[in-house]
């Protein structure tokens, strides 16, 4: 297999290249904005648990696969500066970042124009198509490819047992038409996201049964949990 | 000093002072003063405080606005009524108007018919419902009596126009005083009161009560300290001035050997033979769920009786549903209501024949107060019955009854020292005026709750107010409060800071409530914690109907209507009403004295009539209760106040270890022992154990070998709190407080910038809120009042530290049992009912423990 799923991101072995989706950076800031008085901790969580998995892999490339950047009204200079901080701590680690424009990010151009990158709305790797996962794309090379990967739906499980219950978050691993399909769990370290077992999903990769998807669980290493009509 | 008042004033004397127009007024509608009134007409008369504890419709309300009326016309009379509050009327109800207009407006009219003129006595209400307009005539045609609510008056505190008007209350009536001390909506108030006095220092405070025990705590909570010694208050106990005719009965002759089948078959058949034999009846269960299931199953075992007459009326149900009930009660439309703890309170309902009980009510006085909704007129006799459908809730209910019967009561538990209240009382205090800490501090101690208050605590509540946690550049999102550390002082910080008090005031949570929907129709409410439960096709009851659940999003749950299909999930799980630990002793104590009974080998006549002297039974009754303790004296022993029996019990056929200890104590105390315990075990053997608890004891269940007894008495009563801390960190229950308490002290604003946050936010912000706030300290004032609350509140450290004492005192004796079949005893607490089953791991062990499960059945399936 090419694909090694590390903590919350996706790797591919050949092209050197990690994935990671959906870090929402700044949601502390929005919850603030929204009168929830959080005192801010994702940042400086989010960088450590960035280089722990830097430590181990050797990397070419990074994609931002979507919602980098949670926004919600105005963006204060904190935001600014915790973004472009970011961008830099990626820049640092990999020769090539490329970043995908998901649905929550309406400012990251003029971010990412910064520092001189473009955002793009999907970008293949080999037999590997990257997209956030809010619209299904219909360009040449989405089509050709054999493996899709995407963010979009932050799924997390919710296991439960006489009363007990805790949510987690997951990668979900399935078919789409025929290709395989990848759903990485979102680094927004804030949140857990959507408990795939209950909650109506959103991406329309996944308005389909669901039931021969496998599940696997992130949380101090990677659980295999089988497939998600077992659970 | 607190002083009881033993003998009435005499009727001639408070004719004295009544002037001629209210003497005519009151003879003209009542022959003489109740019991009350003989009492507390002159106290309130002379300005001294006063604390009256009668039953519901025994002349309370009115005995404290008819001196005031009485004082008011006087005034009136000789031209020198001022343009000031001279009563501020407190209620926690907010459907007030049906008592004010009986207890005030009427009587007032007809006072004013008699004089044949207008006496210019200005009445105002200040509720959450109070329009702008009629807050602006407030300001300008200052009210004599002002009714408003805890929370209104909060607000009416911090508002520096209104508070000019509260300077010289000469009178202050908290009414439904029993409903607000024992929890946060009365320590609330008690600070309010506080700032009031302050404002008037001349001003006297007038209590009203349900019957209420202890007597002398709550009266200090009304009054409040002043130097550090309770402030003078004279109390005024009237017991139960009706008659009762109250009983306990059971649906079948044996309820040891009839099958759950059965019972339930003929429990509904008596309820609906007592329903037919009345004109209204009114039916109390302990929980929601139990509600609906009620009204669910009459109309479906009884198509023809029950249609349009009957009704379910509890908290999950919206408002209009609830008005329309009630309306529809008081005219006398329906035949039978079902409530959960909805209706205990004063809600104007009607008259209702007869109160049916569905299982113990677990405290005398939640149990006088429901079979108080019976006959509301005066002398009206109480007619009420508890069915019981096993052997525990007979034993339970027959001694309720002996201590209904013979005035006793169970003592509430009063909140000391919660940090949110206080966090959102100083940010009132701060708004409306500068003051240095010194003097709030030595304000917060003259309330009853806080008058053991910690310096350290309360800087601790004020650092976090002025946003000390945060670091200098990000003080300005989380700072409060103005606070100046050289001089001392603190005041308002933002513009908006008056609108954050008002909007966000009050102590009453949201109710994790979500919304259940068929595609856009809304359907009604469930709790949060049952849905957690619900998977996709379980078929539930709401309303009375049944629905399918389909799928839930964020807060809204959507479901399709199900006909005629049975449920498929029972209960809800949290809400389940304890036991009074003063009524768990008494339980004890009846069952030392059936042992002594015992032992000294009396015959069965012999015990039968002790236990019909003792506990007001018909012959049926007692003879089960007899059969119940003799078998379990004969198959082993019995438990008592001096003796906890531990059972290890084996089930062959689950292949597991039960551990049951019989502490009867009321869950109360048992959550904190059986989770001390746990937590012991998990220290010690990190094994995994499955732990139930309810009422009359708890156990710990395993399928591997396992030394519960070392655990047991690895639990020292010096450490039991530091244990407990550690104990609930994990736990949901902590979650769950800890977002009502964030909410309480403004770290999470329910409605801000003119936007009501829904609960399920506020859930996902406050668990984000308590890993942040865990990472500040571990004693953050908001987090530690969580603990408190879970630990004093919900459940009893107090009492369970108690128990340890007498334990390691030898007061209590531990004694244990083996049995392959549990005990009498033991049965419900092993077999039946719906268990709290917690279990002590971490996340991740959690998690692990669940791979394995899962990789046991892929293999299974290879």
């Amino acid at each position: 297999m090419n694909i090694l799923l590390k903590d919350l991101a996706l790797y591919l072995k050949k092209e050197k290249a990690l994935v990671i989706s959906d870090i929402h950076l700044g949601f502390e800031e929005s919850l603030n904005k929204q009168g929830i008085l959080v005192p801010r901790f994702q940042y400086e969580e989010t960088i450590q648990r960035l280089k722990k998995i830097f430590k181990d892999l050797e990397i070419n490339e990074i994609i931002v696969n979507g919602d980098f950047k949670h926004e919600f009204g105005q963006i204060s200079r904190t935001e600014w500066k915790d973004s472009l901080n970011m961008i830099d701590f990626l820049l640092e680690n990999c020769k090539k970042l490329t970043i995908i424009k998901g649905n929550h990010d309406k400012i990251i151009d003029p971010i990412a124009i910064r520092r001189n990158l473009k955002t793009v709305l999907g970008y293949k790797l080999n037999d590997s198509y990257i997209c956030h996962g809010d619209f299904i794309p219909n360009d040449f090379e989405f089509h050709e490819a054999k493996n899709i990967i995407i963010g979009h739906e932050h799924p997390a499980i919710s296991l439960r047992k006489s009363g007990r219950a805790e949510t987690y978050k997951c990668f979900l691993i399935g078919k789409w038409k025929r290709k395989n399909l990848y759903v990485m769990p979102s680094f927004n370290l804030v949140v857990e996201g959507t408990n795939i077992l209950k909650e109506k999903l959103l991406s329309p990769f996944l308005k389909q049964d669901l039931k021969n998807f496998n599940v696997f669980i992130v949380e101090d290493k990677i659980y295999d949990f089988g497939k998600l009509k077992d659970i | 000093m607190i002083t009881f008042k033993e003998i009435p004033d005499k009727s001639s004397d408070i004719k004295k002072i009544l002037h001629p127009i209210v003497k005519e007024w009151f003879f003209n509608k009542f022959e003489d003063f109740s019991l009350p009134q003989l009492y507390g007409i002159l106290e309130v008369h002379s300005r001294n405080n006063i604390l009256v504890s009668a039953s519901t419709g025994s002349g309370k309300t009115l005995l404290s606005f008819l001196s005031i009326l009485n004082e008011l016309i006087d005034s009136s009379e000789k031209g020198i009524l001022e343009d000031k509050i001279y009563c501020v009327y407190i209620s926690p109800l907010k459907a007030l108007s049906n008592d004010i207009s009986i207890n005030l407006l009427e009587p007032l009219k007809e006072m004013e018919e008699i004089a044949k003129k207008k006496f210019g006595i200005r009445i105002a209400v200040r509720t959450g419902d109070t329009t702008q307009a009629e807050k602006q005539k407030m300001l300008q045609e200052i009210p004599h009596i002002l009714i408003t609510t805890p929370e209104s008056l909060g607000i009416l505190l911090a508002s520096p126009k209104f508070k000019e008007n509260l300077k010289k209350v000469d009178y202050c009536i908290i009414d439904e005083l029993h409903a607000l001390a024992e929890n946060k909506r009365g320590t609330h108030l008690s600070l309010s009161l506080e700032v009031l006095q302050n404002l008037s220092p001349g001003m006297c405070r007038i209590g009203l009560s349900a019957t209420i025990a202890p007597l002398e705590e709550v009266a200090k909570f009304l009054v409040g300290y002043e130097n550090s010694k309770p402030r003078d208050c004279k109390i005024v106990e009237i017991s139960f001035l009706k008659e009762l005719d109250v009983k306990v009965l059971s649906p079948v002759p044996d309820l040891a050997d009839s099958s759950h089948s059965l019972m339930h078959k003929e429990m509904y058949k008596l309820i609906h033979d007592l329903v037919q034999e009345n004109r209204t009846t009114l039916i109390f269960t302990n929980t929601r769920s139990a509600t609906e299931r009620v009204v669910h199953y009459l109309k479906e075992k009884f198509p023809k009786d029950y249609t349009e007459n009957i009704g379910a009326h509890h908290g999950s149900l919206s408002r209009e549903h609830r008005l329309d009930l009630e309306k529809r009660m008081r005219e006398g439309k329906l035949k039978v209501v079902v409530s959960s703890t909805s209706l205990e309170l004063g809600i104007d309902i009607g008259y209702i024949d007869l109160v049916i009980l569905l299982g113990s009510p677990k405290s005398v006085a939640r149990c006088k107060q429901r079979l108080g909704r019976a006959g509301h007129k005066l002398h009206d006799k109480i007619k009420g019955r508890i069915i019981v459908l096993d052997r525990d809730d007979l034993v339970e209910c027959s001694l309720i009854l002996k201590d209904v019967i013979e005035h006793k009561i169970d003592k509430i538990h009063i909140p000391k020292n919660p940090l949110d209240v206080l966090a959102q009382q100083i940010y009132g205090i701060a708004i409306s005026s500068r003051i240095h800490i010194d003097d709030l501090y030595s304000l917060i101690k003259k309330s009853y709750s806080y008058k053991d208050l910690e310096k350290k605590d309360f800087n601790s509540v004020i650092s976090y107010l002025s946003g000390d946690y945060s670091s200098l550049e990000e003080r300005n999102v989380y700072a409060k409060i103005w606070y100046d550390k050289e001089t001392g002082i603190i005041g308002k910080k933002g513009k908006l800071a008056r609108v954050l008090y008002m909007t966000n005031i009050g102590t009453i949570p949201d109710e994790t409530f979500v919304q259940v929907k068929i595609q856009d129709q809304v359907i009604g409410k469930i709790d949060e914690g049952f849905l957690e439960r619900l998977k996709k096709n379980d078929i539930f009851v709401l309303g009375g109907n049944t629905y399918k659940f389909l799928y839930s999003r964020g807060m809204t749950a959507q479901v399709s209507s199900s006909i005629d299909r049975p449920p498929t999930v029972p209960s809800w799980f949290s809400e389940v009403l304890p036991l009074s630990f003063d009524l768990s002793l008494e339980i004890q104590k009846f069952r030392k004295l059936m042992e002594q009974r015992l032992k000294d080998k009396q015959n069965k006549k012999e015990i039968l009539e002790f236990i019909n002297k003792y506990l007001y039974l018909d012959k049926n009754a007692a003879e089960a209760i007899y059969n119940y303790f003799n078998e379990q004296f004969l198959y082993k022993e019995i438990p008592h106040s001096n003796k906890i029996i531990v059972e290890h019990y084996y089930d062959y056929d689950k292949e597991l270890r039960y551990v049951v200890f019989h502490a009867l104590f009321g869950r109360r105390v048992n959550d904190v022992l059986s989770r001390a315990l746990a937590f012991a075990i998990s220290r010690l053997e990190h094994k995994d154990v499955e732990i139930g608890v309810d009422d009359n004891g708890f156990y710990i269940s395993y399928d591997k070998k396992l030394n519960v007894m070392k655990a047991f008495n690895m639990i020292k009563s010096n450490e039991l709190k530091k244990v407990m801390d550690l104990a609930i960190d994990q736990t949901e229950i902590l979650r769950r407080r800890f977002r009502h308490c964030a909410a309480r002290s403004l770290m999470i604003l329910r409605t801000y910038k003119g936007r009501t946050k829904r609960v399920g936010r506020q859930q996902v912000s406050s668990s984000i809120l308590l890993n942040a706030v865990k990472r500040i300290s571990i004693d953050f004032p908001i987090l530690k009042e969580a603990r408190r609350e879970v630990l004093e509140d919900l459940m009893d450290i107090d009492n369970s530290i108690l128990i340890l004492k007498n334990i390691e005192e030898g007061k209590i004796k531990i004694k244990e049992i083996s049995t392959d079949i549990p005990t009498p005893f033991a049965f419900n607490l092993v077999l039946q009912g719906h268990l709290d089953v917690l279990k002590v791991d971490d996340k991740v062990e959690f998690l692990r423990r669940m791979h394995k499960l899962v990789l046991a059945k892929i293999s299974i399936k290879k």
